[in-house]
């Protein structure tokens, strides 16, 4: 695969040699495909809608005009597009608002987290965010996107993705804590 | 405490973990699936806007608004002819010109206001029909 930036591969494919999109396919479709799953919650649906996310990003390639990052613009397609379908489906998933955040629970030291099935307690707690707050997290964490571009993405004003990133973030905590003294009790 | 700005454990934590992938091959129907409608895409891309009929109710929208504007501007229709017109023997036609707009000015403002406003629509529909087209 060529390691050229986004640009480079956009300009291509407005060239006309469609082939090239297939480059920005394979470098994004993790990330997407991660967001639709949340959204979607089933992967054969999350498949569909990812797979028309990149469909309508190629058709309206020609009117991203690179003032933000393609990928910001890339997941903001994702995200309405799932949004949308849950919407036109009427699905409505129970959230995890549920979980009390606890202040103790940010002063976790993630190091505790033993290393062989770091991986899955990470993915575990993660899927038990609801979907807003898991977007953000991957986001911002995973992808290094700012709170501009994240606003950008989810439709929430600046101060809005800060207040939530920063509640996300302490869900987050909070799941691992419980998740952590749950594997304890099982040992013990 | 740490804000969520400095927290570089969780970002590193967030990293080490990979995100969920997609089944194998998932590049290459996102790919037919962009070949299969290119055809259409290119013959969106190809066909103007505004096409042919745009242009034909434009002009006699024009028209109309012309004559309007002739016969309500005050005089007879015969005033307001152009010279370039008066050279040529018009009689048969200006008669008839006259007719036609003497019918058209006893009709209430109301049902001249109907005809435009209908003629907008028309317009209106053709133009959004064809936007229709190039945004799908």
């Amino acid at each position: 695969m060529e390691n050229k930036d986004d640009n480079y591969y956009i300009g291509k494919v407005l060239e006309g040699q469609t082939n090239y999109f297939s480059y920005i396919v394979e470098r994004y479709q993790n990330i997407v495909f991660s967001i639709a799953l949340k959204v979607l919650r089933n992967r054969e649906d999350a498949e569909e809608m990812a797979q028309e996310s990149f469909v309508k990003a190629y058709k309206s390639l020609h009117t991203f005009q690179g003032k933000a990052k393609f990928s910001t613009w890339l997941y903001r397609i994702t995200y309405n597009t799932c949004i949308s379908e849950t919407r036109k489906k009427k699905q409505h998933f129970a959230s995890t608002d549920e979980v009390q955040i606890s202040d103790e629970a940010e002063e976790m030291n993630l190091d505790g987290i033993p290393e062989e099935n770091r991986e899955k307690v990470v993915k575990a707690a993660l899927e038990k965010l609801p979907e807003d707050e898991y977007t953000l997290i991957v986001l911002y964490y995973f992808e290094d996107q700012s709170v501009e571009e994240i606003s950008k993405v989810t439709g929430l004003t600046e101060s809005n993705t800060k207040v939530k990133l920063h509640r996300a973030r302490k869900k987050l905590y909070t799941i691992l804590n419980e998740m952590l003294k749950e594997d304890l009790y099982t040992i013990l | 405490m740490k804000t969520f700005e400095e927290d570089k454990e969780l970002r590193q934590l967030l990293k080490s973990v990979k995100p969920e992938s997609p089944g194998p091959g998932f590049s290459a129907r996102v790919m037919n699936r962009i070949f299969a409608e290119q055809p259409a895409l290119e013959q969106v891309k190809q066909s103007p806007v505004l096409g042919k009929g745009f242009w034909i109710i434009l002009a006699l929208f024009a028209v109309l608004f012309a004559a309007v504007a002739l016969v309500s501007g005050g005089g007879s229709a015969s005033e307001q002819t152009p010279a370039l017109l008066q050279q040529v023997n018009t009689d048969a036609v200006l008669t008839g010109y006259r007719a036609f707009f003497e019918k058209i000015a006893n009709l209430p403002a109301g049902i001249a206001g109907i005809f435009m406003g209908a003629s907008l629509l028309v317009l209106l529909e053709k133009f959004l029909y064809s936007g229709k087209h190039a945004i799908s």
